[in-house]
């Protein structure tokens, strides 16, 4: 426990070494919504906007969302310099198992994401108006289980791509592939709508109604909007999700990184 | 002039190496167009746009031709990490050559790999003015040289991979944000003047403008007159290649990089 404790002070002197890094994402994620977001409420259509009435509003939550996905996926490209520098021997070199490298390392990444999203989550709060306690509670809580599968992804990206082209280019990918099939930029029933109408595979339907980001996006949202229903189903999804890649990047960060 | 041609050579070859990274960025294309073009544009009235799936589609080539050449800053330093730097700077190749080699290099290699993607999005578009594609092609060359331009530029002048990496983020947030990639000119200034104002003298505007005037269809057209697009392209061409040649000249050496 000792280790991991140290592992994560060792992780956030990092993070916070990142001045630029953060500055950066801040003005991306603010870019996105103070400027994307501005722009599309002058464009979506009255049935669009008789559903979510405001674009912006409608993006607030899904922009804390974007943050804590970008900050919790630079663990991995930490973990894919330390590899490429062949820093990782140092690591391996630590007086604790690997199990808890693993672990911390995992842990850290969704720990430096949740604290990076707060000013996200807090601007969100400014516009859209507060939750009470316990909605705070549960949206911090579904959003720390969905940071740490987060962490795990990108560490399994960062263990197996040998390069930072490799890495970033995956990134891109998972980034499209995760966001783009789920309501962080749309309605999830402008989604099932295409679905019914037979111009969008019910597989990408499906596949957007249990994304973890369409879950924590719109629980934020009913709980600041009242809209779009929420099911408890939704933290199910985040918990399976958080629990499959932890597992899996502990897993794979452990073989990986002793290879030659 | 035949060293420069081998510097070029050996970029565009070094670029097909890279058959994973070439596949996994034409996925990328085209999951935004099966995805974000095909939701968004759902999403659009037709007030606004008339066909917006169209428009975007036009905009992701642009954007697909921005990040495909801006990856060139990437690989100066993935050499400078393996030192490869010290092995080219010690060829019987002039500085100058090397980065204007390496310049028109990275802007055709981008445009080679964005090009079978534009006859995706060119199919999906529909059909084409012959002539003014021509023209609005010569112009996507002239921007995709100009930003491997920018891109070197900016790489070899902070040297280090962290700060290249946010810093192209931030450029490509604002700079593809604010400007007609993914809306109209009017929506963006009806919206905040001030945005109007920046992606009115956008290079990202005029080439996407271009873009759409080179298709001729009238449902995406948002352009009146090609001019002063072609020549906006053409000074962000010369500034960031000539500019780029002088600076890459003066910081190549005496190491740094991190």
């Amino acid at each position: 426990m000792k280790a991991i404790l140290h592992l994560l002070e060792h992780d956030f002197r990092n993070f916070f070494r990142y001045k630029w890094w953060l500055a950066g994402l801040i003005s991306m994620n603010l870019a996105d919504l103070f400027i994307m977001a501005i722009v599309y409420n002058r464009m979506i259509s009255d049935e669009v906007t008789q559903q979510i009435r405001s674009y912006f509003n409608f993006f607030a939550p899904g922009l804390a969302v974007t943050g804590l996905f970008a900050s919790a996926f630079m663990i991995g490209r930490e973990i894919n310099m330390e590899r490429r520098r062949e820093v990782h021997h140092y690591m391996l070199s630590l007086p604790m198992t690997r199990m808890e490298l693993a672990i911390g390392r995992v842990l850290s990444g969704g720990l430096r994401g949740m604290v990076y999203m707060l000013p996200l989550l807090l601007t969100c709060f400014l516009f859209l108006g507060f939750p009470t306690i316990w909605q705070l509670l549960l949206i911090l809580a579904v959003l720390f289980l969905l940071a740490v599968g987060i962490s795990g992804l990108s560490i399994a990206i960062a263990v197996s791509t040998s390069s930072l082209e490799k890495f970033i280019t995956a990134r891109g990918l998972v980034y499209y592939t995760l966001f783009f099939c789920s309501s962080v930029f749309y309605p999830l029933s402008l989604i099932q709508q295409l679905g019914r109408d037979g111009k969008f595979p019910m597989m990408l339907v499906t596949m957007a109604e249990v994304n973890p980001l369409s879950n924590a996006s719109d629980m934020i949202r009913y709980f600041l909007l009242g809209y779009p229903p929420f099911h408890f189903t939704s933290i199910i999804n985040v918990l399976v999700f958080s629990a499959i890649f932890t597992f899996g990047a502990t897993f794979a960060y452990m073989k990986i990184i002793e290879r030659k | 002039m035949n060293k420069l041609l081998l510097v070029v050579e050996r970029d565009i070859r070094l670029f097909f190496q890279y058959k994973f990274l070439i596949i996994l960025r034409a996925i990328w294309f085209i999951s935004q167009i099966v995805l974000f073009g095909l939701i968004a544009s759902r999403m659009i009235s037709t007030d606004a746009v008339q066909d917006y799936f169209r428009y975007y589609v036009a905009g992701l080539s642009v954007m697909t031709l921005y990040s495909a050449a801006i990856f060139i800053g990437f690989d100066i330093y993935e050499e400078a990490e393996h030192g490869v730097f010290e092995y080219l700077l010690s060829l019987p190749v002039s500085r100058r050559q090397l980065v204007l080699g390496r310049s028109i290099g990275g802007g055709l290699r981008s445009f080679i790999y964005v090009g079978p993607l534009i006859g995706v999005s060119l199919y999906v578009i529909g059909s084409i003015n012959p002539l003014s594609f021509l023209v609005s092609l010569f112009a996507l060359f002239l921007f995709s040289f100009g930003v491997s331009g920018m891109s070197i530029t900016i790489a070899v002048m902070i040297k280090s991979s962290d700060r290249f990496d946010i810093l192209m983020g931030i450029l490509d947030a604002l700079i593809v944000r604010l400007s007609t990639a993914m809306y109209p000119l009017a929506v963006v200034q009806t919206a905040n003047p001030l945005y109007g104002g920046v992606a009115r003298f956008n290079p990202v505007t005029y080439v996407a403008d271009l873009f759409r005037w080179g298709t001729g269809i009238e449902a995406i057209i948002t352009l009146d007159n090609p001019l002063m697009p072609l020549l906006g392209i053409i000074a962000f061409f010369a500034f960031f290649t000539f500019v780029g040649v002088i600076i890459y000249d003066r910081r190549i050496e005496g190491g740094g990089w991190q």
